[in-house]
């Protein structure tokens, strides 16, 4: 048990409690109180700030991280990507979030194509990171901007509806999809049934003492061994028969297009269980790959119906029986379609970076238009002017860049970014109820991230509101406030120990406990 | 070149009378005004020296500048004045950004010729330029307007201000600008190389020397060699740094270097000979080590101050403090140390009396970017923020026990 005592604890989730105390049991809070309430046993850890101030751990809901050169500036990301699998610990200035109180951060990528990925959260530690479980794919990154640089609006317009297209052909897909499934369930069905026939015929003939199954053993064994699928249920490699090139090859994404190897091995399991033989030996009938690939299965189809005929051995005619079925033609693997869909079902949100007011406008349509259930407007510079239609659509902000002019200097005709004030926004934004985030955007500008949210109470916003904005709010918007944002019972134990106020230009961050675990501890 | 230089002299002749007819109006006000705040630092201190602070006190204005601080306000005064409650802000002396050429470099370069000291940068002024306006918005009072980098002798600084209607020089002849940068180096024109440059300085200061009749060209650097004015150089790589600083050693003068990227190179000479630094505006994503540069600088010793875009000054602090700097040190080189380097100590850069009413009012500490900046007041003017709630525009009873 570890206990953190402190001048002034920020719980978020309620007021402040002077001479406060965090107690963590494992990686989560077990309480949050005053100095005195408590009883702790003994031999417990005892962090003592006289001084101090306890808040729960930073969360820093847009940041690149953890990605190198490489990765930050892969024009060739899409919507299938995943960020988590390219990310890496470098120990460079940029991966100590910890040290800067940050104990979970939302990883993205600027590069410069419309779907950039699929964006992780990750845990900072003091020399690497971990990937938040569940949450490896936890949004899908969509651009919806052209920049600062000079653009006609109408011309913006055409564009931002040229993204609307990226939807087109998601019903098809999912029609494609679910058809598959359907025809997959039916196919396992009729092939049970198919397999049943044929054993019961099997029984039969081995009752009457007739040696059909050895020779139907002896044609498998003529079989090449490659026709055998893998352990890991996936066709064996270079195996594409009848198929274009690469159809016979798993898809990446996995999934429901393919019968898995626990599937596979059930289906194998139901054949020898029906044939009454071990699994480990080769089946009779059922032999011939039950898990066909693609258009490769339609070809395998042929042999066992062609084979207990041919074998002479049983007497039913042509045509008596149950066929065997053909396995379904499955939907050419679409990652990219695959995060759109889940967009649309909600299992992803969406985070749209739309910085004018008429790129925000366009998000805001796209969500209506497309039916988009969760969606994140990123670097909403211009959503002062949109506040009303972002409320009543319920989306949420990520706001980077609060810092005094970030953008330019206020008046710079050259620049149309300049009229942008991002640290007046927080607050109109709190005003109007939409839950917003404040973010460095840049793991450069990690250590300035109670700066910026200092700016935005600089402008008008209040200080809990700016707590917030840097810890509970972010956790709900990447949908983690169950476990982190907040210093309450049962939460992860992510606290962090300042030497003075958070807001503070020179506040120091003394000490970061992540899931419990001491992370930094200053010098 | 006489004849050159005798425009010159005329030129700037004619400008000293419309300065004293146009540009520098005197601010008559018709009443006193008493401004009160429950803390009011008057200067905050170079080094080590603490800061001057008034808790519960009052300032009073007269004429635009300040005529009175705290318990030397007169009763009879206090009581006729109108009276600005700033109720529990902070009142502290206003920006002073050192060297600017507020977006007119164009303007403040000569381009045909390096070797210009004698030019003035008053005489490219604009009081209506709208660049003034954003001064008062970011806390800036007054400022040093300087020729640009693009000359090796650039010209002679004015101390300005931002107004109501429009902008005012308040002092024409405030210090004189050198440059070694790359900008002073040109392939159209001599010195094209650094070596070029300061071979340049160095005849022209040699000639100032031992010169019986010197134009006023050469005048302007005799200036700087007595100590009547101060010599802004702006160096940023070692080399021109040390250019700079030997220049200086050789012909026995403390100058002022604007730039000073590679600094912590130099540090041990630049504290030695009493040289001031004006930094480049701090940039959040550099490098760690330029982020500390102001703390190494103070624990060297070496006064220093920022410069750039007038909204950068704050947050620069804000930045320096959050890499180390003392707050102390950090608030001096917003105010009193630009103030001091280009020699307009006893005007602005502190609210002691006699100085201009220049200040400004924040909720808190003005390096916390979560302090609200209230109001910002040029010569006893309100050019930036709200009037305060209860402000009493009327003349008060108050009685002389009071703030």
């Amino acid at each position: 048990m570890t206990v953190i005592e402190a001048g002034t604890v920020h719980p978020v989730s309620g007021p402040e409690i002077k001479n406060g105390v965090v107690v963590i049991r494992g990686e989560r809070i077990l309480a949050v109180g005053q100095q005195g309430e408590l009883e702790l046993p003994p031999n417990t850890k005892v962090y003592k700030f006289p001084n101090g101030h306890i808040y729960p751990g930073l969360i820093d809901a847009s940041t690149d991280a953890f990605a190198d050169a490489g990765l930050r500036s892969d024009g060739s990301l899409n919507g299938g990507s995943k960020i988590a699998d390219g990310l890496m610990w470098t120990d460079s200035r940029d991966d100590h979030l910890i040290e800067h109180g940050i104990t979970t951060a939302y990883i993205s990528i600027r590069a410069g194509s419309q779907l950039r990925g699929q964006g992780a959260i990750v845990r900072p530690r003091a020399s690497g990171f971990d990937l938040w479980e569940d949450r490896e794919q936890a949004a899908l990154q969509l651009l919806m901007t052209k920049g600062p640089g000079a653009s006609h609006a109408l011309q913006r317009q055409s564009q931002l509806e040229a993204i609307g297209r990226l939807f087109d052909g998601l019903d098809k897909f999912r029609e494609a999809k679910e058809k598959y499934e359907e025809e997959l369930e039916k196919y396992e069905t009729d092939f049970e049934k198919y397999l049943e026939y044929h054993a019961k015929k099997n029984g039969k003939d081995k009752e009457k003492g007739k040696p059909n199954g050895d020779k139907a053993k002896k044609e498998e064994s003529k079989k090449p061994a490659e026709a055998k699928p893998k352990a890991d249920g996936s066709e064996p490699a270079g195996r594409r028969r009848g198929g274009r090139r690469g159809e016979g090859r798993p898809p990446r994404g996995g999934g429901a297009q393919e019968m898995s190897a626990e599937t596979f091995e059930k289906t194998l399991a139901t054949i020898m269980a029906l044939l009454g033989k071990p699994k480990t030996e080769t089946p009779t009938t059922g032999s011939q790959d039950p898990k066909p690939q693609g258009r490769s299965g339609d070809r395998a189809t042929a042999t066992p119906t062609r084979s207990p005929t041919k074998s002479g051995g049983d007497k039913a005619k042509k045509g008596e029986g149950p066929k065997r079925p053909k396995y379904p033609k499955k939907p050419r693997p679409d990652p990219q379609k695959e995060a759109l869909l889940k967009v649309l079902d909600g299992e992803l949100p969406l985070r749209i970076e739309a910085h004018r007011v008429d790129e925000l406008l366009a998000a805001l349509r796209l969500q209506r238009d497309k039916e988009i259930p969760v969606v994140v407007l990123e670097r909403a510079y211009g959503a002062d002017r949109v506040t009303r239609k972002i409320a009543a659509q319920g989306a949420t902000v990520v706001l980077t860049d609060v810092l005094p002019n970030s953008l330019g200097v206020p008046g710079d005709k050259r620049n149309p970014y300049s009229k942008f004030d991002p640290t007046a926004l927080p607050k109109k934004l709190n005003d109007e109820g939409i839950p917003f985030a404040i973010a460095s955007g840049t793991a450069r500008l990690a250590s300035l991230l109670p700066m910026m949210a200092a700016a935005a109470i600089g402008r008008g916003l209040s200080e809990d509101a700016a707590l917030r904005a840097i810890t509970l709010t972010p956790a709900e918007i990447l949908g983690i406030a169950k476990d982190t944002g907040s210093l309450t019972r049962e939460k992860f134990a992510d606290v962090i120990v300042t030497d003075v106020p958070l807001f503070a230009s020179d506040s120091r961050v003394l000490l970061v406990v992540a899931k419990g675990r001491t992370e930094y501890e200053a010098k | 070149m006489q004849i050159l230089m005798k425009r010159r002299t005329t030129g700037a002749l004619l400008f000293t009378a419309l300065c004293t007819a146009h540009l520098c109006p005197t601010q008559l006000s018709a009443q006193d005004v008493l401004v009160q705040a429950s803390k009011i630092v008057v200067a905050y201190g170079e080094g080590s020296t603490a800061a001057t602070v008034l808790t519960d006190s009052a300032l009073l204005l007269r004429d635009g500048k300040i005529a009175f601080v705290g318990a030397d306000i007169p009763a009879e005064a206090r009581r006729a004045a109108r009276v600005v409650d700033y109720g529990k802000a902070t009142i502290s002396p206003g920006f002073v950004l050192a060297a600017t050429t507020l977006g007119r470099d164009a303007d403040l370069a000569e381009g045909a010729l390096a070797f210009t000291p004698d030019l003035r940068a008053a005489e490219a002024f604009d009081p209506w330029q709208k660049e003034l306006a954003q001064l008062a918005t970011a806390g800036v009072t007054s400022f040093g307007l300087a020729p640009s980098p693009r000359n090796v002798a650039g010209g002679i600084g004015a101390l300005a201000k931002a107004g109501k209607k429009q902008g005012r020089i308040e002092t024409a002849e405030a210090f004189v600008g050198f440059s070694l940068t790359r900008a002073a180096r040109s392939q159209e024109r001599m010195p094209t190389s650094l070596m070029g440059a300061l071979e340049m300085l160095r005849d022209s200061f040699k000639t100032a020397r031992v010169g019986v009749q010197v134009g006023p060209d050469l005048a302007v650097l005799r200036q700087v060699m007595s100590g009547q004015r101060r010599a802004l150089i702006h160096a940023d790589t070692f080399a021109e740094l040390n250019g700079a600083l030997d220049l200086a050693k050789n012909f026995n003068f403390a100058p002022v270097i604007i730039g000073a990227r590679d600094a912590d190179k130099v540090m041990a000479k630049l504290a030695e000979r009493g040289v001031g630094v004006v930094l480049a505006p701090l940039n959040p994503k550099a490098r760690i080590a330029d982020l500390e540069l102001p703390k190494k600088l103070a624990k060297a010793g070496v006064p220093f101050c920022f410069a750039g875009r007038p909204d950068q000054l704050r947050f620069s602090a804000a930045l320096a403090v959050r890499y180390g700097l003392d707050r102390n040190v950090a608030n001096a080189a917003l105010t009193r140390t630009p103030a001091n380097l280009i020699g307009a100590l006893t005007t602005v850069g502190s609210l002691r009396q006699g100085c201009g009413a220049d200040f400004v009012v924040f909720e808190g500490d003005l390096l916390d970017l979560g302090s609200r900046h209230v109001a910002t007041w040029v010569d006893g003017e309100n050019l930036h923020g709200e009037s305060p709630a209860g402000a009493k525009t009327s003349q008060t009873t108050n009685s002389a026990g009071g703030r």
